[in-house]
């Protein structure tokens, strides 16, 4: 039996091949600034695009500040906090707004994901025309909001649109997105699913794909059934898609905001705190004219969100990370 | 690692800076390095009339922003057109956007510097003395910001009457717009024919209004129709409620800051009682997915009676059918004939000039052109505006039908109210019309007055 071949560290030779050494990428001395040399054009980047604006509405967050050049600023401590959790009946609004946004993240999360695994498992097997249909279910992914929101607008037309239709055939009526709060709140996480399904499918895809064929074949020879395969071979060795599902699905539907927008509006009773956030800022609360741009106001308010996003997102890592261990480890 | 390599890496890094130094240094129009310099914020080019050799020749891009109305867009392009032949160094980048993003696009593309010319709402919402910890409004802000040209004494401003100046376009005795036209809100277009094949008078109190919507659908025809999908639509189409019941508007919104009046008062309820009507019972099914626009090709079927709205659709309905008989009449919504004789609305489109404008006598150009009695005339005749020169007329069919109320003209609530900052989602009860089923979840009257009433006071007591 050959040797293992050597670690790409080792300063050795073997007869086969030349053996890459360490010091050709992390010399000694200054040489061994090239990494960071490397890095530095992207951690300026990030610097520059993610962090300072995060830290930009922290700060902004204690301020009046509208968002208009030339506008002195003025610093309000917690006052912009105070209103929001606190203050007169708007506040029982913003709270209102932060429970939608609990029961939006609890529904779209749990559906997409479990409806992402079925259709991976589906299009995991030999079915026929199965690339087409991972092109089907990915394909709205790739659309813009504004695009999604415009084609269920379409289909969700309560006189005589196609879902209005197949509802008439079994005797169902609905106003959908124009009616009750709660009905239009319910076809928002339709959208939002049907939106982002896909993506949810390609990484329980892409995870079922690393998992060798030898294992199904041992457990088949063993007997197993098709639930046990799943149960016992593919959920385990899934589990890096699964935890990678589970935060995105959590955060991206904490943060989600612009269906709203474009398929309901600002109305009461429907907004999330993500858009609450930008119908303050951008003065798109009155419901007709233009109000104040409160950007700093708005501030706070996503502040507030951002808790919740890290609070949860926490969370949901400490579940995932021991459930990584109970598997991979 | 081979000096060739750290020479490669310090080759990566300076494109990076290269790149970035190339990115940070667009300062827009290469004409703007020969433009004349742009006035001081807020203040007019001290003489519009020299170097006309060096700012007029250059060529010069003139970047204008307005939101969509069709008729009007289609009207801006035919314009500019005809203003690049007169002006053949000036070019017209025109920007549309949906009205609902108007506020953001003026706000951003002003403070980016990125614009000239600028489609500006009439000024209105004005905190009053009396409103406690009110915030200003956007058009305030902008200018305290410097942001708008001041035009005072300006030629063309004085195409224009002077209430509209006053009152839509000025700010601390300083003009800093030119508003192009008032529309009505608080109205509704009436289908004659229909009214006729039914043995009906148009009608002129909530009594036979009522009436009238029972006989059309007896008929087997619908009552009213309206652009639901949009939300706005529904509160607005019942602004004539609101103003038959409150014919002095800005008197109401003082009225509800001070107290004096509330949403859950005897007047007031009958009010959200007559909105419930509207809402569940006139307007016909569906209309939660009908959208603004699709409105007047919905109304000009001729199978309804009634489509409240705002005299901005005259066009498009005229468009979908031109032999469509009708007529525009304020909103009946009281029981006595006298208060119902208010059109209420607001002043809409005008134009405004960005401060800091590298071309500032191409923007006076523009406007001077477009004020041109003739221009204006024809702009007023495709829009549809109550004109704001006194010059013009409404030389349309639908300038004929609201000739008559004209006199009675007011400025509607929504130009007067402000919400009190912590008031809760339900304050603004001139929305009412639009919470109650189909489109919200209310359905009791009563209740809904007193929660409009809780939440408006909820915000008075915050400040």
């Amino acid at each position: 039996m050959p040797a293992p071949p050597p670690l790409i560290n080792s300063s050795e030779s073997t007869g086969r091949m030349k053996i890459v050494t360490r010091d050709y990428l992390f010399a000694r001395g200054w040489k061994s600034a090239a990494p960071i040399l490397l890095l530095l054009p992207g951690f300026g980047l990030y610097l520059l695009i993610a962090v300072g604006p995060s830290l930009a509405t922290a700060v902004y967050s204690f301020t009046d500040a509208t968002g208009i050049r030339g506008i002195a600023i003025n610093w309000l401590g917690f006052e912009n906090y105070d209103e929001f959790l606190f203050r007169g009946a708007a506040s029982r609004d913003n709270i209102a707004a932060l429970r939608r946004t609990l029961i939006f993240c609890f529904f779209v999360t749990t559906i997409q994901f479990c409806l992402g695994l079925l259709l991976a498992v589906l299009l995991n097997t030999r079915l026929r025309g199965r690339t087409i249909f991972r092109t089907i279910f990915f394909m709205p992914v790739i659309l813009g909001v504004a695009i999604q929101g415009l084609i269920w607008k379409l289909f969700l037309l309560p006189g005589g649109g196609p879902v209005a239709e197949m509802f008439s055939w079994i005797g169902w009526s609905s106003e959908f997105l124009g009616g009750q709060p709660r009905q239009a709140f319910a076809w928002v996480i339709v959208v939002q699913i049907w939106a982002n399904v896909g993506i949810t499918m390609v990484i329980f895809l892409a995870g079922m794909q690393t998992i060798p064929e030898s294992l199904y074949e041992a457990a088949r020879i063993d007997g197993a059934s098709g639930w046990q395969l799943f149960r016992n071979v593919t959920w385990p060795l899934l589990t890096p898609a699964v935890n990678t599902n589970f935060l995105l699905n959590i955060v991206g539907s904490l943060q989600a905001w612009q269906l709203f927008l474009v398929l309901i509006g600002y109305r009461p009773g429907t907004q999330v705190l993500g858009y609450l956030v930008f119908a303050e800022g951008f003065g798109q609360t009155s419901g007709s004219v233009s109000s104040a741009f409160r950007q700093g106001y708005a501030a706070a308010a996503s502040i507030a969100l951002f808790m919740l996003v890290l609070i949860i997102a926490l969370a949901a890592n400490a579940f995932v990370s021991r459930r990584e261990k109970k598997y991979l480890s | 690692m081979k000096k060739t390599t750290i020479w490669r890496l310090c080759a990566v890094l300076l494109a990076f800076g290269l790149l970035g130094a190339a990115c940070g240094s667009d300062d827009g129009d290469s004409s703007a390095t020969t433009a004349a310099p742009a006035p001081a914020a807020t203040e007019a080019p001290a003489d519009p009339e020299p170097e006309p050799e060096e700012e007029m020749a250059e060529d010069v891009t003139l970047r204008v922003l307005v939101h969509q109305n069709p008729p009007m867009v289609e009207f801006m392009e035919a314009f500019n057109e005809s203003f690049e032949a007169s002006h053949p160094h000036i070019t017209i980048d025109l920007s549309v956007v949906e009205a609902g993003d108007l506020s953001i696009a003026t706000q951003t593309r002003l403070s980016a510097g990125d614009i000239d010319v600028v489609g500006i709402f009439g000024f209105s919402n004005a905190a009053q003395a009396y409103m406690s910890g009110a915030v200003p409004p956007n058009w305030q802000t902008l200018i305290e910001a410097g942001l708008l040209m001041d035009i005072t004494g300006q030629p063309f401003v004085d195409n224009y009457d002077e209430a509209t100046i006053a009152d839509a376009g000025s700010f601390n005795g300083k003009v800093y717009s030119i508003n192009l036209g008032r529309v009505s809100y608080s109205g509704m277009f009436v289908n004659k024919d229909l009214l006729a094949a039914n043995g009906l008078d148009v009608p002129t109190t909530w009594g036979e209004l009522v009436t009238a919507c029972e006989v059309v659908k007896a008929a087997g025809n619908e009552c009213m129709t309206v652009g639901g999908a949009d939300g706005w639509p529904v509160f607005v189409g019942a602004y004539g409620l609101l103003g038959a019941m409150y014919p002095d508007q800005e008197a109401l919104v003082e009225g509800l800051w001070t107290g004096d009046i509330t949403w859950d008062n005897d007047q007031s309820v009958e009010m959200f009682r007559r909105m419930q009507i509207y809402t569940s019972d006139m307007l016909e099914e569906g209309v939660t997915g009908l959208s603004h626009d699709a409105g007047p090709p919905r109304y000009a079927a001729g199978d309804v009676a009634f489509m409240p709205t705002g005299v901005w659709q005259a066009p498009a309905l005229e468009s979908a059918e031109p032999d469509f008989d009708w007529t525009y009449v304020p909103f009946p919504g009281s029981d006595n004939a006298e208060d119902n004789q208010y059109l209420f609305g607001k002043y809409d489109q005008g134009w405004a000039i960005a401060a800091d404008t590298p071309h500032p006598e191409a923007a006076l150009a523009y406007l001077e052109a477009f004020s041109a009695p003739d221009n204006y005339q024809a702009f007023a005749n495709a829009v549809g505006f109550i004109p704001t020169q006194p010059t013009a007329v409404l030389d349309t069919h639908l300038g004929r039908e609201v000739a008559p109320f004209l006199a009675n003209y007011r400025v509607g609530f929504e130009q007067y109210w402000v919400a009190p900052a912590g008031a809760g989602q339900w304050a603004n009860g001139s929305q009412a019309a639009a919470w109650f089923s189909p489109f919200n979840e209310w359905t009791d009257h009563v209740a809904l007055a007193s929660q409009a009433q809780a939440d408006l006071q909820a915000g008075l007591d915050a400040n």
